[in-house]
């Protein structure tokens, strides 16, 4: 260790364990200082795709129940994308949520459905399943040095088997009913004013706390460290080891509280649920201006770049297009909003590292 | 060589009688009649299994027998049941039933059944075009299309103009054929049907497909139904209907059925399911053969369809005690 802390000092790495929380990006007042802000191209990108749908998808598409429908599928990819994000900051990748999702359905819905437990119990036993399975994740990426890209793509593949395997032999069914009481189902999985889940609540609140930890704890500095440079990381005394199994765990149990969310919002869990959202996190998050290498990223950028990929998937069916059309517009209109997103930020330091006349 | 020949059909009876098919090996006279099917513990074929059991009641009662034969697992599904095939005709059987799933593995196999003069009847999959190629005597299950068309003109019948199938699986044929079964079953009564394909974008996702559909309501104010291809699908759209604010005008049909969308037919909100009914596939497979081997009868209805049945508010309680009894 001490040879470890000596290299460091002399690599003059910088030392952000040490440090304490550096001052917030504060929004600056000067029109620059806002331009440069990193997040303010994927904003763009988000405003310009919502001009797009509001000129093509009319009045329905600006309504209340327009809004609903991409806050609502936003805010569950949001809740995973969030943790994903802070994991490809810090320079992993987790492809297990596609299947963490529905065994966490099917948990909550076998647990509490099939066998009666209170909804309380079901609950508790799929974010303990989500939990599990991320620590599982991280300690073996942490022992084994496998890329977890490899790792996740495998406990992606068990969680899915046992899913099945398990189901079958307990409910002899791949789907399985669940009547959540109040208020389970009014605080997780309902809609306020008939239109608007419950689950944006939830969405704000986990954009709330990531804020907090990436950037305004000392934890955000260490991911930032993580995912710029590993081996300076461990040489600066951050606890590499225990914060990527964290990461890991975090993201095991956001994905599963959109499943058990799921699960009580439909009355009902599906085994084969959830795979789509392996791609489209990773997506919000690479519109959201993270760096696909890791070590760079804001929860701002996160939440715009989800709204993105909402506003894209969800705002095609407010226009007249032919649906058969739907992926091309949805591939087109994603290029279109990173490449202003990179645009507007390769422009935005250009000014900034122009010289103050 | 004789003596073989019995220790082996008692040691395949009794390992039929392992997994439950209710093997005879004690045969006079009667039928001994074998069945190709899935996985015994398959929620869709334990289903099957169940009629074939009980239509091999009467089989037995007359000093016949019916042995099912499943595979361990579905890794390898076409020659796996081939060899079931042939595992089922060197026992020496008065008549087979099977599943044509792969028909580039299964046809020598079905082939060599009817080479050896025993009456052979294809069910579950195939259609009537396996049975005509192999020279079988008949084909017992559904045809997707034909399901589609039932329960379009269901619809047209209960006042439904314009319906929306929505296909989230988009390009998967058994798929197509029940949007447009639906087309076609609706038009008969003058009304229009929209397919309506979802990205893959929003494969497995719930919300995705509902707020897709809720938008699709919004957009067109003349639909008054929805069509779900799966009783997964269903959920999401329950939930799509009530956000749109049109509960009390558009209906909820959906392909097969579950829990969930039982409760909701008895519920009141959805308004049918269509079922392929799985165990009169066992059981009329096994009748139509036990007759035509103890007595000579022959059904001259080809095909046999075992589908569509509409499970709708009139039925729903029937239907919940036979999901409980294990045959729907």
């Amino acid at each position: 260790m001490t040879s470890d802390a000596s290299r460091a000092a002399t690599t003059a790495a910088p030392n952000p364990a040490q440090d304490a929380a550096p001052p917030a990006p504060r929004a600056r007042r000067s029109l620059g200082g806002l331009l440069r802000r990193p997040e303010t191209g994927s904003l763009i990108g988000l405003a310009a795709v919502f001009a797009f749908f509001s000129f093509f998808g009319g009045a329905d598409f600006l309504s209340a129940g327009g809004f609903a429908s991409w806050l609502n599928v936003a805010s569950e990819l949001g809740i995973i994308a969030l943790p994903v994000g802070l994991l490809m900051i810090a320079g992993q990748l987790d492809l297990s949520i596609g299947t963490i999702l529905p065994a966490s359905s099917m948990t909550v819905a076998i647990v509490s459905g099939r066998f009666g437990a209170p909804i309380v119990v079901g609950i508790l036993a799929s974010l303990a399943l989500g939990l599990a399975v991320g620590y599982l994740n991280g300690a073996l990426v942490v022992r084994t040095k496998v890329p977890s890209f490899v790792v996740t793509l495998a406990t992606l593949f068990a969680v899915a088997g046992f899913t099945l395997g398990l189901s079958v032999i307990l409910t002899g069914s791949t789907s399985v009913a669940l009547t959540a009481p109040e208020p389970a189902k009014g605080l997780i999985g309902d809609y306020v004013g008939g239109k608007f889940q419950t689950s944006i609540f939830w969405w704000i609140g986990a954009v709330v706390v990531v804020e907090f930890v990436l950037h305004r704890s000392r934890y955000g500095n260490w991911i930032l460290a993580l995912g710029g440079d590993p081996v300076s990381a461990r040489n600066a005394g951050i606890p590499v080891d225990r914060l990527t199994i964290a990461l890991f765990m975090a993201s095991g149990l956001c994905a599963a509280f959109v499943g058990m969310e799921q699960a009580i919002l439909f009355n009902s869990a599906q085994v084969s649920a959830g795979q789509s959202f392996i791609f489209n996190s990773i997506i919000a998050v690479v519109v959201g201006g993270v760096l696909l290498t890791g070590g760079y990223g804001t929860v701002a950028g996160i939440v715009f770049g989800t709204m993105t990929f909402a506003i894209v998937n969800q705002g095609i069916f407010y226009t007249g297009f032919d649906a058969n059309w739907a992926s091309a517009i949805i591939g087109a209109l994603l290029l279109a909003a990173v490449l202003m997103n990179n645009t507007f930020r390769n422009m935005a330091m250009s000014v900034a590292a122009r010289p103050k006349a | 060589m004789k003596l073989g020949k019995t220790i082996m059909a008692a040691a395949l009876a009794a390992s039929a009688l392992a997994i439950g098919a209710g093997a005879d090996f004690a045969q006079a006279k009667g039928a001994k009649i074998f069945v190709i099917g899935g996985k015994a513990d398959d929620p869709f074929w334990s289903k099957v299994k169940k009629g074939a059991d009980e239509a091999g009641l009467v089989a037995k009662a007359n000093g016949g027998s019916v042995t099912w034969l499943g595979p361990a697992n579905y890794d390898n599904l076409g020659p796996d049941a081939a060899k079931l095939i042939r595992t089922a005709l060197s026992q020496h059987p008065d008549a087979i039933v099977g599943p044509d799933w792969v028909p580039a593995a299964e046809d020598d196999a079905f082939k060599a059944v009817v080479a050896a003069h025993v009456p052979l009847i294809v069910y579950n999959a195939g259609g009537m075009d396996a049975a005509k190629r192999l020279g079988a005597m008949n084909y017992v299950g559904s045809d997707e299309y034909v399901a589609g068309v039932g329960g379009g003109e269901y619809l047209g019948a209960h006042g439904v103009k314009h319906a929306i199938c929505v296909n989230t699986l988009p390009g998967t044929s058994n798929i197509e054929a029940r949007c447009k079964g639906i087309a076609d079953g609706l038009a008969k009564s003058g009304g229009k049907t929209t397919e309506l394909p979802l990205p893959s974008s929003n494969f497995g996702n719930p919300t995705a497909v509902a707020q897709a559909v809720k938008a699709a309501l919004i957009k067109d104010k003349s639909v008054d139904a929805l069509v779900a291809i799966g009783a997964g699908d269903a959920d999401a759209l329950a939930t799509a209907i009530p956000q749109a604010g049109l509960a009390d005008k558009v209906k909820l049909a959906s392909f097969d059925m579950d829990e969930a969308g039982l409760a909701r037919i008895k519920a009141g909100k959805q308004f049918f399911a269509i079922d392929q009914q799985p165990y009169l596939q066992g059981f009329l497979a096994v009748s139509l053969l036990n007759g035509y081997v103890d007595y000579g009868v022959d059904l001259p209805t080809r095909p046999v369809l075992t589908g569509p049945g509409i499970v709708d508010a009139s039925n729903v309680d029937a239907t919940l005690a036979g999901a409980k009894a294990g045959a729907r």
